[in-house]
């Protein structure tokens, strides 16, 4: 039996983190159950009138808007993080790899306030993707970026990149280069090798990525807020709305609840469905 | 007389070197592997040896020098159009496909139509005795059986070489030696030829029809596995393949043939293979463990020694005796089991007259640690 002295102590701290996370998680799940008094911060009495409120199509619209931004984020985002995270993985120069690391990663580091600015910046219709275009000739107005579906898809998009190229090569650092070698000698070229040896064993990573992204994407408030202005109505900005523009918090309370449980139903059905796909694929 | 040679080359490699970063890998060998013969590249890690194997596949490119397999010249041409098969140290069976799948991956790859894949695949399986296993995944087989499901896999392509890098050393050491006689079997049979990569000298003696010894990026000799033990051409030869006793002794001369030898303060004339012998002076002469003679610690021209340690092994013991004309102090014999002799007692060593090699001692400074 090994004894492990310091356990405790080295728990301790998540202890006093779940506790904190019960305890608001709780605090939540209880305010959305109670009845709103307009003008006044304290809830009233127990009521299911929260959740019958959220039948109506405003917000509707906005579960239905929150789940295409997930889903094209997912997508384009996988399909620019693969590549990156393949070539960090394969790479054989060690400056070429970090490179790829390290610009992947940075977004993370500089929050993101700082990276919507500079999306709201480059996005613009004076902004320098539009200025470029124009002069390159490719467009004679401004696509309009800021406000709609496409900016804030493209802003979450570098958001949940740095996530995805981590997951993903995880996941493809695990697969023995010798399987790609017998592939090789038993007459497979590079294109043939990838589709029936490298892209079947990185489902795994696939999935945990895009799962991972999809929640990411998700949670997110401050890019749909200042990219979609109001206009790209999601989840986190109508709970922010509701609670902090109507001070109605109960109402708010029962928004987030049901984004909550939301995400974890598109979740499950987005995992039994890949698991589907892996078995059919694996015959 | 040359042309003749060529065409019985299945492989050959004319001039291939290779380094990374600048360490030299490989240097510049030459080889011709002959049809349908199994060779054996043997050495310690770091040798070159599985270099020259992935050389061969086409997973390195050759720094300078050209590969022929069959008489086409393929150092260009990519892994993937070589026709070669190759068996994995680790196996590398596809972890997402059946067995049957697994072995034909290489035939689907050359859009061989479905009957005859079937068919092939079948064969290549009831050849490896895994006829019942086509629907199974490889992580539920043994690690014999995933070693004969690779097997399969490499041979139903029909490739113009073999390659074998390390494949048995993850099992245990019965199904070892049955999958060594089963593969050997295999080969002799389809007369395939075959490149098989080991640091495992029991291994190479026993598969081998020859064997190329080597160290530090260079071939030190290559020969039929006889030649190699009893007519080691070097110093590092003679330690790595089989087990050496090395003896100070000093070379007077030569006369009629026989070199005149001073061992242990004994005149000792020697007759051995070697053309070229080392210039008279102290010398380092190499002599196998079974063609010493334990002898009474008084005979007349024995090398004195005392019994240090006794090892039993089954059928036989080793003895290990401390001996002052030995190099390093140490020498070690092997006798019956019931002849062993406890520590302290003092023995003779009745060195043979023919058979044992006699080299330079700057070869034994160097070569031996």
């Amino acid at each position: 039996m090994t004894k492990r002295p310091f356990l405790g102590w080295f728990a301790s701290p998540s202890i006093l983190i779940a506790f904190g996370i019960a305890a608001s998680f709780l605090a939540i799940v209880q305010y959305s159950f109670r009845a709103n008094i307009p003008g006044a911060l304290d809830p009233g009495g127990f009521t299911l009138e929260n959740f019958t409120t959220l039948w109506k199509a405003i917000y509707g619209d906005a579960f239905l808007n929150t789940v295409l931004l997930c889903l094209w984020t997912a997508v384009f985002t996988l399909l620019i993080g693969y590549p990156l995270a393949y070539a960090m993985v394969r790479a054989r120069s060690v400056r070429l790899r970090s490179a790829i690391l390290l610009i992947s990663l940075t977004p993370l580091f500089l929050g993101e306030i700082v990276r919507t600015y500079s999306w709201m910046i480059v996005l613009g219709n004076r902004g320098f993707l539009n200025a470029a275009l124009m002069q390159m000739g490719l467009i004679d107005r401004p696509i309009p970026f800021m406000f709609t579906m496409t900016g804030v898809v493209i802003a979450l998009v570098h958001f949940t990149l740095p996530i995805v190229v981590v997951m993903l090569a995880a996941g493809l650092s695990h697969i023995d280069r010798n399987l790609e070698r017998a592939a090789t000698s038993l007459g497979a070229g590079r294109v043939r090798v990838f589709l029936t040896v490298t892209l079947p064993l990185s489902i795994p990573g696939i999935v945990a990525a895009t799962s991972t992204a999809f929640a990411w994407t998700f949670s997110a408030f401050a890019t749909p807020q200042m990219i979609g202005g109001g206009q790209v109505q999601t989840i986190s900005t109508l709970v922010y709305q509701v609670g902090f523009a109507s001070f109605n918090f109960p109402l708010a309370a029962s928004l987030s609840l049901t984004g909550l449980l939301f995400t974890v139903a598109v979740l499950a059905i987005f995992n039994t469905g890949i698991r589907r796909l892996e078995r059919i694929g694996g015959h | 007389m040359s042309s003749e040679t060529r065409n019985d080359a299945a492989v050959q490699i004319d001039g291939v070197s290779k380094s990374f970063s600048g360490t030299v890998a490989l240097e510049p060998i030459w080889l011709k592997i002959r049809r349908g013969e199994f060779l054996t590249l043997l050495g310690p890690s770091g040798c070159g040896k599985t270099t020259l194997l992935n050389l061969i596949a086409g997973f390195l490119e050759a720094d300078e020098g050209e590969l022929f397999i069959d008489r086409e010249l393929v150092t260009q041409v990519p892994p993937h159009q070589r026709e070669i098969g190759i068996v994995f140290q680790n196996y590398a069976l596809f972890p997402h496909m059946t067995v049957a799948q697994n072995v034909a991956y290489g035939l689907r790859t050359r859009r061989v139509s479905k009957a005859e894949t079937a068919e092939r695949v079948a064969e290549a399986l009831a050849l490896v005795k895994l006829q019942d296993f086509a629907d199974r995944r490889p992580r539920q087989l043994s690690g014999g059986q995933q070693q004969r499901v690779a097997l399969a896999r490499a041979l139903v392509i029909r490739p113009r070489v073999l390659l074998l890098d390390e494949p048995f050393s993850a099992l245990d050491r019965n199904l070892r030696t049955a999958m060594q006689v089963e593969l050997r079997e295999i080969q002799t049979r389809l007369g395939l030829t075959t490149v098989f990569v080991t640091h495992d000298q029991n291994e190479a003696l026993s598969m081998s029809d020859r064997i190329a010894v080597m160290s530090q990026g260079r071939v030190r000799q290559i020969g039929a596995p006889d030649d190699i033990y009893d007519r080691p051409a070097n110093l590092f030869v003679s330690t790595f393949v089989g087990d050496a006793n090395l003896f100070d002794a000093t070379l007077q001369g030569v006369q009629g043939g026989a070199a005149e030898l001073i061992v242990g303060g004994a005149p000792l004339p020697v007759e051995t293979y070697q053309e070229d012998l080392p210039e008279p002076g102290p010398v380092t002469l190499f002599v196998r463990p079974e063609q010493c003679r334990l002898t009474g610690a008084e005979e007349q021209g024995a090398v004195p020694a005392i019994v240090a340690l006794s090892v039993y092994q089954g059928s036989y013991a080793e003895l290990h005796l401390d001996c002052a004309a030995a190099r390093g102090g140490r020498i070690m014999l092997r006798v019956p089991a019931a002849k062993a002799l406890p520590a302290g007692i003092p023995v003779g060593i009745a060195l043979p007259r023919t058979g044992p090699a006699i080299y330079a001692v700057e070869d034994a400074d160097k070569e031996v640690a």
